[in-house]
């Protein structure tokens, strides 16, 4: 099989495309998404670690991942409806009514 | 160059084509559907690295659970198929791009310099049954933690979609 | 004797303290009374201390003003008989301008300034002459300029006025920069900064440093007396009202400057080079002034270039070691040029304000008694046989001739020429302005002029006319003055020349003053009007165009340096800096406050940002 650090290299390219999206895209569900591509890459780093070290620890730690990323979606989703119905619009930059001295 | 090693290599190219795909998709729904795609090899990838029951819950609970969400949504949100972003323009990915290469170009480095772990990992397994005795024995005040995080998700998420009272005795009509 | 002293300083300072604070409250009548009463009690006071000092060299001090260190500046006072005689001088010559200023500036709004100011004057030329402390003569040098500057400028309305009193200060703050800088020396040299201490120390100086003293000695007293090449500022200052003109550029600043060598001969005999220095710009002014006072057409131009050429006398005679001819002839001047200037201001408020000679005429029938009094001063100012200029121009001639050295026969030959010039222009002056012209082409005063400003003036009349009784070559009480000056380090009593030789020179003199006075009466009795300004005649008018020469030479490039240093560096460089730098800040600031404007994608970025320093930081660490 694969060296450990192969695992890794994969699962931190996968996360920097998750950031890239998070802070590239300018709209709400894709921001979402980005996180999600993140927290999955995590997982699969952790399944590595897990097979390195022979440990089931990694796995488990998944497992909660796995429950927190559904109640965080969930919750997510609920707050980007909520908020196109107010303003009409997935763009971040049109909810900054609590922002700056602009 | 063993067997699983090459469908290692082949299934991380895969995953990471359909995450880019999916991050540079102009179209919402072409987005999560490659997601999905990502998700399902990630799936296979937690097989072939030993994790079998996480492979189950990761198509059950992310692919089947999490992207259905998200296409319900996009589905009701009734958006311009683009989402209504302009972009595509180099200041919008320029910064992000810069640090992600960044970023890249430091985690390799610190990898590449670590002890010498060079060497190929063996293969190994964790039935279903093993992973979640674990789990419930180590792990069970999480557990019980994590289901009434999600019992707060099922209500905060029923309470933040739940439809205004004009929408209510508009639909009562 | 200290006492008077004090009463004399103090007496001016008093008259312009008072009108000063409460002038407008004395009423006009008041304000002269109590400035002319100032001086006439000055006069008083050098009076007695001249009597009452015996001939003998007084010192004491007034006041110890400065003392830090080894540097002291106490307010001493050297009282020998030098200052003792200019002081009477100055104050005799002041208190006729005083009394004659009541009458010339009966309707003028300014009356109480003016008066202000002649006292603050008389006050500081008072402390040039008593002084023994440089500094504290330097205190009454730079108040005498500042009261010039605001005298000669007294109609400032006028711009042109304003500008002139402008430059005669400029020009003589040139020359106050050497005296400064003498203050300086001395103090390091001498650890000394009194005139007795200086004159004492004089013979001790090594070569090099009497000549530097000596040169700086004579940019300070060339600024102050306008000899070349600070004399420009002289005619402009004509500005002034003429009493005035009659107090500063007769009698008493032009004169500090010689005056100031003259107390510090001792420093100036250590260098040779210096005294030639002097006797050739004395010469050469005399001759230059005199040659420009041909073509003037302003009346008091004609005797501020006059002043110019005598003054050059006195520089001459100073250069040729000869003191006392300098300060006799100083004497002289005093009294026929403040003369002069007062006739021609009797002149100038008749016709209402008109200088030009060439539009006056006829004026000694239509103002005898001012006629009368303008050819007394002529006379003397022409070194006529037996008159007080005779005498002590002659001496200074004598001084130069007997020098050795090719140089100085040269100078004496300069000053003779000028002797020459000096009738021609006076009566020039004289002819046209109040000699005969055709009937009916005369001019009519249009004010009378009251009895009391000339009737002030025939003092002075016969003091000039007397004034070469004060040291007559031969006979009894000849060489009075001299003897008198005994006490003043450096005063010769009699040149060494033969009776003969004196008598030669005394005679060749005569002579062509007498031709001179002789080709002035042919050439311009009965002129009523000059050839156009054009040619000679304009350069000599423009004075040779030594004015236009520095400002082009000095003033312009002056201007485009600091016109250059205003606009580029100032306002484009620092200007321009401090508001791009302000510009900046303020982009700088505007794009920090961008980072906080509640915009989601800004701080997901930040975030981004952050994580990715940290880690390369770490990973630096890890690989450093």
């Amino acid at each position: 099989m694969v060296p450990l650090e192969h695992v890794l290299v994969l699962a931190s390219l996968l996360f920097l495309v998750g950031a890239a999206c998070v802070v590239a895209r300018r709209n709400l569900l894709m921001i979402i998404i980005g996180v999600e591509v993140m927290l999955n890459a995590a997982g699969l780093a952790l399944v590595g670690g897990s097979l390195y070290w022979r440990n089931l620890d990694g796995q488990a730690l998944v497992v909660f991942i796995l429950a927190v990323a559904a109640a965080e979606v969930s919750v997510g989703l609920a707050l980007v409806v909520l908020a196109h119905r107010r303003r009409r619009s997935l763009n971040p930059d049109d909810f900054k009514m609590l922002g700056g001295s602009r | 160059m063993t067997f699983a090693s090459l469908i290692f290599y082949l299934l991380g190219l895969v995953v990471l084509i359909a995450t880019l795909l999916a991050v540079t998709a102009r179209n919402l729904m072409h987005a999560v559907v490659h997601l999905v795609i990502s998700f399902v090899g990630t799936a296979m990838l937690f097989y072939l690295l030993g994790a079998s029951l996480l492979a189950a819950l990761e198509v059950i609970v992310y692919a089947g659970a999490i992207m259905v969400l998200f296409v319900f949504i996009v589905m009701t949100l009734a958006m311009p198929v683009s989402g209504g972003e302009g972009w595509r323009y180099p200041l919008q990915w320029l910064p992000a791009g810069v640090l992600c290469l960044v970023l890249l170009v430091a985690f390799t480095a610190l990898l590449a310099a670590g002890p010498s772990v060079a060497q190929p990992m063996s293969l190994a397994s964790a039935s279903p049954l093993d992973l979640g005795v674990y789990v419930f024995q180590r792990y069970w005040l999480a557990v019980e933690v994590v289901s009434f995080l999600l019992f707060a998700a099922l209500a905060g998420a029923l309470y933040l979609g739940r439809k205004s009272r004009t929408e209510r005795q508009g639909e009562g009509r | 004797m200290k006492g008077l002293v004090l009463i004399m300083l103090l007496a001016p300072l008093a008259g312009a303290a008072l009108n000063a604070l409460a002038g407008s409250r004395l009423g006009r009548n008041g304000v002269r009374a109590s400035a002319c009463a100032a001086v006439l009690i000055a006069l008083a006071a050098a009076a007695g201390a001249l009597i009452l000092s015996h001939g003998r060299i007084q010192d004491f001090t007034l006041w110890s003003w400065i003392k830090v260190g080894s540097f002291q500046a106490a307010m001493d006072v050297h009282y020998d008989s030098l200052a003792g005689l200019m002081a009477m001088m100055v104050t005799f010559v002041g208190s006729v301008i005083h009394l004659y200023s009541a009458s010339f500036m009966r309707e003028d709004q300014g009356l109480v300034r003016y008066y202000v100011y002649l006292n603050l004057f008389t006050f500081f030329m008072l402390v040039v002459t008593l002084a023994d402390n440089l500094a504290f003569l330097y205190l009454g040098w730079e108040g005498m300029g500042f009261c010039s500057y605001a005298l000669i400028g007294f109609w400032y309305g006028d711009n042109e006025k304003a500008s002139a009193g402008r430059k005669a200060f400029l020009y003589t703050r040139i020359g106050d920069i050497a005296f400064g800088v003498v203050l300086a020396l001395c103090f390091v040299w001498f650890d000394d900064l009194t005139i007795t201490g200086i004159n004492a120390q004089a013979a001790g100086l090594s070569h090099g440093a009497a000549l530097a003293l000596g040169l700086l000695l004579f940019w300070a007293a060339a600024g102050k007396s306008a000899q070349l090449p600070l004399s420009v500022w002289l005619p402009d200052a004509m500005a002034g009202p003429s009493p005035v003109s009659a107090l500063i550029h007769a009698a008493t600043m032009v004169t500090a400057g010689v005056y100031l060598l003259m107390r510090l001969f001792p420093v100036l005999q250590a260098s040779p080079e210096v005294m030639w220095l002097l006797a050739a710009v004395g010469a050469l002014t005399a001759l230059w002034a005199a040659l420009a006072a041909l073509a003037q057409r302003d009346i008091k131009r004609v005797l501020a270039y006059s002043t110019l050429s005598q003054v050059g006398y006195m520089f001459l005679a100073v250069g040729a070691s000869d003191i006392v001819a300098g300060m006799f002839h100083l004497l002289s001047h005093a009294f026929f040029k403040s003369l002069l200037f007062l006739a021609a201001g009797c002149v100038i408020q008749a016709l209402d304000e008109e200088h030009d000679i060439f539009r006056m005429g006829g004026l000694q029938r239509k103002m005898p008694q001012v006629g009368m009094l303008f050819f007394i001063g002529a006379l003397c100012l022409s070194a006529f046989p037996l008159l007080g200029g005779f005498f002590s121009k002659d001496r200074i001639l004598l001084a130069a001739f007997l020098e050795p050295g090719l140089s100085y026969k040269l100078f004496w030959a300069a000053g003779f020429l000028a002797a020459l010039l000096t009738p021609l222009y006076t009566f020039r002056a004289y002819f046209v302005a109040f000699g005969p012209r055709k009937a009916g082409s005369e001019v009519k005063p249009s004010r009378g002029t009251p009895r009391f400003m000339t009737a002030v003036l025939w003092p002075l009349a016969l003091l000039a006319l007397m004034d070469g009784l004060l040291n007559l070559p031969m006979g009894p009480g000849k060489h009075w003055l001299a003897r008198f000056f005994s006490n003043v380090p450096g005063a010769r009593i009699e040149l060494p020349a033969s009776g003969g030789m004196e008598l030669a020179m005394a005679l060749v003199s005569a002579v062509g003053v007498l031709a001179a006075l002789g080709l002035a009466v042919w050439l311009y009795r009965g002129r009523a009007a000059e050839s156009a300004e054009k040619g000679w005649r304009q350069a000599l008018a423009q004075a040779l165009y030594l004015d236009r020469l520095q400002l082009s030479l000095l003033v312009r490039p002056y201007r485009a340096v600091s016109n250059f240093l205003w606009r580029e560096v100032d306002d484009g460089g620092l200007d321009l800096g401090f508001t791009t730098l302000a510009q900046g800040l303020g982009i700088v600031s505007r794009g920090w406050a961008a980072w906080s404007g509640g915009r989601l994608t800004v701080y997901l970025f930040s975030v981004l940002l952050a994580l990715a320093a940290v880690v390369v930081l770490l990973t630096f660490a890890w690989f450093a």
